[in-house]
């Protein structure tokens, strides 16, 4: 029996490292559907994540006794609790939240923590409680142990996730996949320990569990209060497609957001054909998103030779044209690729790159309205050929922050361009072209006899020759260029965000400093170190993630892999240090060396590298990285001594350095100062634990 | 005293929770209320009054507090303190407007764009506000000035003499009150009114109508036309949506109507909240009975804006089933709003079922009206028209 129970617990421990995994995963992609899609929210789950798995651990160390059928129960809990999980976030924000409407910072933040806080606080309190049934059972099992064989299952779960269930599977059949394992085992620790009505109970529970996580009419089901009546939903590894019908109208949904509903007449004949009128001939024209619906029909007005249509996910297209929404033609290409990729690496010239994104409000869409991406287009366009984008702008008053807004993006355009024009529609559109740009769009449009439904009527009442002249003259003419690591556009529309829903991440902040100084005070020397390696983990990990989405888009489909990546590392790097244990405090200061070294290297890489850099190094340096910390874990247990902190604190300071972490560079650093400044303060924190352990005072093990 | 580390994770454990579930509670409370209405911004006001300021026409004071008359917020305020709509003031016991000469958008629009279809169709409209509104709309489309403090924007200095002389110089025959909420900055708006009424100008207020009896009726004795907001016929959707209440705007609309001021309805159609078909039949028998069928409805196509971003556009459908329920309870001049190109935007005349305006956006593309009367059968068609 004895010797079971060890190897039963060793596989629930990978068990739960599966599913918590690819739990935290789906999570993070069912909120980014729920709320605003952008790093803010990424930042929040995973803040959120830590903290609640750190507290949950704090919890563990106050338990001095264990038994394995609570240990058992628990397990099967964790195993079955993310299916409600999951549909508790989609109903409760229905009830918690106005139907239709965004919630701002704070509502966001204590929504994903209490929807969250009975999976994470159960995730970090089960460790080192398995910890505690072993080692009073008489096996000799340590933090280190622990520490590796959770990440053994950690990585089965990323890769499996990331590699395998992202591309076919929805989000409850991949959280049924991923309990698999810890279902079963929870079922044979109850049959083997003779537990017969705990067996039956959670025999019925797993069949429940797959009833409802394998039936995808159910799971569709539970996206209908948010949506209404769905005629399709794809989870695709690019984001969540939801079709829905209202009467006779399709509405186009990403990640929770209305992109596209039949009968946008205003969006196609502005966007189209701003552009399009001001040049003499039409004969190609690259539409970057936004091909749907009446789009198509506007561009063949002018009868080009060519459009070719990118579109980054093919789920979008093939679901498009399935309903008639994109209007046949021969002249038509569609291209799956990610936009800027293609403008890149294209050996084809245009008269007109029209570009229809939402808001710049995330990493993956501000690479479309910096100096790098205009230089790109610029090169991808014909002599006098013409560019166009918009972003959201109010007509009747230009706002401090939409002034900085349209400021920089005139400012950096202007940087490519020797005529950049904007025109105050329903959005603010902006035109740039080395020629001629006309403001009088509807006698272009009748000159080329191109009948329209909305412009020709409505323009010179919208947008007057006063509206044009008196937004160009309030531009600021100083306002800073946006580019891909410095994007002063995102740090506006995160000002915006903040106004309109009247919250500010201040007394957040402050809250979150004040309890993380008060935690520090209480931190032994190494345990210092290991949160501030927590936290360089994670920033690394959040700068590495957005870097990616800077350079290739696609983050949704990759966060797996990043994520993986990081795992990756910490299993070997834990594994190499448990050999370096209990040999003093000189390995552990080469672990620290090392660590601040790579981010060095990080910061001179990002500021210095021309063009992308391979994917792959992305992922080679995120296993580096973390090795290292992975590494540094026992060697501070070691130090520390399992008597006088066992897992629980140690584990603690690494969960809690890595949310500060998470919160500091992925919601603060990164979204308003840059990716280098959100470097310099993570090389900065690790001189910090340097000088700690170069030069020990106060408190320590040794 | 040091505290253990038992101590600190008890304070920790039992601290942190505690600190989540204040903190949840006060941010789900807000964001699922019943009712959004505005507060009272508490010890906000300027020291003293600003050169934009002037002192309220309509409020009660103990002589340390006051309470504004204008609108049915009522608010009263203790010294320092500033007003649902962020216009109002109590300094040193008196009411003051921080809304008065300074708008911070002017514009000139066509009168279509208000809407107004049956007002000098074909003109244009001097359009000014300041900031301020006394509602909290989650679909707001000015919400960067009606969620404003009048320190917190740019605005320019037009007090009311230079409104007249400004809408003189440029040509149009009116002057609307519009954007933001004008009942907010009631004072500057009446001001300019009246000496644009001295100057030969019309005046056109564009309101939710969220205001009180008597300074509406001191208003029209100035205002020659208005469209006012009823944004749903619902009580609860009032207090839900818009952080008001439905009664005040139905006695605005029944004033308006006393007091011979030609008045168009607008209603947004919103998915899921104002769509009901029955709610709109219920509304039109309201109109019809206590307004009469000449008045024109606009029913207006929502598109995602402010906070209500999370829903689709109306269903161009929709709309037109709706005009048909509102054209089959009786009212007459039905129009659709943000739906370019559809026949619902003409008029019609009820009675030969001629087309009468033929419009193009805000363009006439063909008239047949000779002074109000169908050039067809001669039928009254209610309105203010150019007598040209």
């Amino acid at each position: 029996m004895k010797r079971h129970l060890k190897v039963f617990i060793l596989w629930a421990i990978i068990g739960t490292g599966v599913s918590s995994i690819a739990v935290q995963l789906a999570t993070v992609r069912e909120f980014l559907s729920q709320f605003h899609g952008n790093e803010i929210t990424i930042s929040l789950v995973l803040f959120s994540w830590l903290l609640l798995t750190g507290l949950g651990s704090l919890i563990a160390k106050v338990f001095r006794r264990s038994s394995v059928t609570a240990f058992t129960l628990l397990s099967g809990l964790l195993a079955f609790w993310p299916l409600p999980q999951l549909i508790l976030i989609r109903y409760f924000r229905e009830s918690v939240f106005v139907h239709g409407a965004s919630p701002g910072f704070n509502q966001v933040f204590f929504y994903i923590l209490a929807t969250i806080a009975p999976y994470c606080l159960l995730l970090g309190f089960i460790l080192p409680y398995s910890l505690r049934v072993l080692n009073e059972r008489g096996e000799n099992f340590t933090s280190g142990g622990l520490y590796v064989t959770d990440s053994i299952g950690d990585i089965t779960g990323g890769i499996l996730f990331s590699f395998v269930l992202v591309y076919s599977f929805t989000a409850f059949v991949t959280i049924a996949v991923t309990s698999g394992l810890l279902i079963l085992v929870v079922l044979l620790l109850f049959l083997v320990f003779r537990r017969f009505v705990l067996f039956f109970f959670a025999l019925v529970c797993t069949g429940l569990f797959c009833l409802f996580s394998l039936n995808s009419h159910f799971e569709k089901l539970t996206l209908s209060p948010q949506y209404g009546e769905i005629l399709r939903y794809v989870e695709s590894p690019y984001g969540r497609i939801v079709i829905s019908k209202e009467g006779t109208q399709h509405t186009f949904w990403e990640s929770g957001t209305p992109f596209y509903s039949d009968a946008d007449i205003v969006n196609s004949e502005e966007k189209i054909h701003y552009a399009l009128s001001q040049l003499e001939e039409v004969r190609s024209v690259l539409l970057v998103s936004g091909g749907l619906g009446e789009t198509l029909l506007e561009v063949s007005k002018y009868a080009p030779a060519s459009v070719d249509y990118v579109e980054l996910d093919p789920n979008l297209t093939r679901v498009a044209q399935e309903l008639g929404l994109i209007a046949q033609s021969p002249s038509l290409s569609i291209i799956h690729d990610d936009g800027r990729h293609y403008i890149k690496t294209c050996s084809k010239t245009y008269d007109a790159i029209v570009v229809d994104l939402p808001e710049p409000d995330t990493f993956q869409l501000n690479r479309f309205f910096t100096s790098e991406f205009f230089s790109l287009a610029k090169k991808a366009l014909q002599r006098d050929g013409i560019l166009s984008f918009s972003v959201d702008y109010s007509p009747n008053y230009l706002s401090e922050i939409q002034r900085s807004k349209l400021s920089v993006l005139y400012n950096t355009a202007k940087q490519h361009f020797r005529n950049v024009l904007i025109l105050p529609g329903e959005k603010a559109y902006f035109l740039c072209r080395d020629g001629e740009l006309w403001t009088d769009v509807p006698a272009r449009l009748a000159l080329k006899s191109v009948m329209t439904s909305y412009l020709e009527g409505f323009y010179h009442g919208n947008v007057t020759q006063e509206r044009i002249e008196g937004l160009q003259k309030k531009l600021d003419p100083k306002a800073p260029a946006n580019t891909d690591f410095e994007p002063k556009i995102m740090s506006a529309l995160f000002q915006e965000w903040f106004t309109k829903h009247g919250s500010s991440p201040k007394v957040f902040a402050l809250v979150t400093l004040g309890l993380t100084i008060l935690y520090l005070i209480f931190l032994r020397r190494e345990e210092y170190v290991l949160f501030t390696t927590g936290l360089a983990n994670m920033g690394v990990e959040m700068l590495i993630i957005f870097t990616f989405q800077v350079m290739y888009g696609c983050i949704y489909l990759k966060l797996g892999a990043i994520v993986t990546a990081f795992l990756m590392g910490l299993l070997p790097g834990a594994m190499f240090g448990n050999l370096f244990k209990g040999r003093g405090l000189i390995p552990f200061i080469v672990s620290e060396i090392i660590l601040f070294s790579l981010l060095v290297v990080f910061y001179v890489w990002i500021s210095f590298s021309e063009g992308d850099i391979s994917q792959y190094y992305f992922l080679g340096y995120g296993f580096a990285f973390s090795f290292f910390c992975g590494y540094q874990f026992p060697l501070a247990v070691g130090l520390i001594g399992e008597k006088e902190s066992p897992a629980a604190g140690c584990l603690a300071a690494d969960f809690t350095g890595a949310a500060v972490g998470t919160l500091a560079t992925g919601a603060i650093l990164i979204p308003l100062l840059g990716i280098q400044m959100a470097m310099i303060f993570l090389i900065l924190v690790k001189i910090s634990s340097n000088i700690i352990v170069l030069f020990p005072r106060g408190r320590t093990a040794s | 005293m040091r505290m253990t580390r038992k101590e600190f994770l008890k304070t920790v454990g039992i601290g942190l929770p505690a600190l989540l579930c204040a903190g949840g509670g006060l941010c789900f409370g807000q964001s699922r209320g019943e009712d959004i209405r505005g507060e009272i911004f508490r010890k906000d006001a300027p020291a003293k009054p600003w050169k934009w300021s002037v002192e309220g026409f309509y409020y009660t004071s103990d002589g340390k507090n006051v309470q504004c008359q204008v609108c049915p917020n009522l608010c009263l305020l203790e010294p320092g303190d500033r007003s649902v709509c962020r216009s109002k003031v109590n300094i040193d016991g008196k009411l003051y407007s921080l809304a008065y000469g300074n708008p911070c958008s002017v514009h000139v629009d066509p009168i279509e764009k208000k809407p107004l279809h049956h007002f000098y169709p074909g003109t244009s409209v001097f359009s000014i506000a300041t900031t301020g509104c006394n509602l909290r709309c989650l679909n707001c489309q000015n919400w960067e000035i009606s969620q404003k403090k009048p320190e917190e924007v740019q605005s320019s200095e037009l007090f009311p003499r230079d409104v007249v002389r400004e809408s003189l110089r440029r040509e149009s025959p009116s002057i609307a009150f519009t954007y933001s909420e004008a009942i907010t900055y009631y004072e500057y708006m009446v001001d300019t009114a009246r000496l644009g009424r001295e100057a030969g100008l019309k005046n056109v207020l564009v309101s939710n109508g969220y205001i009180n009896r008597e300074p509406l009726l001191e208003l029209c004795k100035v205002l020659d036309g208005a469209n006012i907001n009823l944004k749903s016929f619902d009580d609860r959707l009032y207090r839900a949506l818009n952080g008001g209440t439905l009664q005040p705007v139905l006695n605005t609309l029944k004033i308006l109507h006393e007091q011979g001021v030609w008045l168009e309805i607008t209603t947004l159609v919103v998915p899921t909240y104002v769509e009901d078909p029955e709610m709109i039949k219920r509304m039109c028998g309201w109109i019809l009975k206590e307004l009469g069928p000449d008045y024109p409805l606009h029913l207006l196509r929502f598109s995602p804006q402010y906070r209500l971003t999370r829903l689709p556009p109306t269903p161009v459908a929709t709309l037109e089933q709706l005009r048909e329920v509102a054209l089959g309870e009786g009212l007459r001049y039905v129009y659709l709003g943000n739906v370019p190109g559809h026949q619902g935007c003409h008029t019609t005349c009820p009675h030969c079922r001629r087309l009468l305006v033929e419009r193009n956006g805000y363009l006439l593309k063909q008239v047949h009206l000779n002074k109000g009367h169908c050039k067809f059968c001669n039928h009254v068609i209610p309105g203010r028209w150019s007598q040209a």
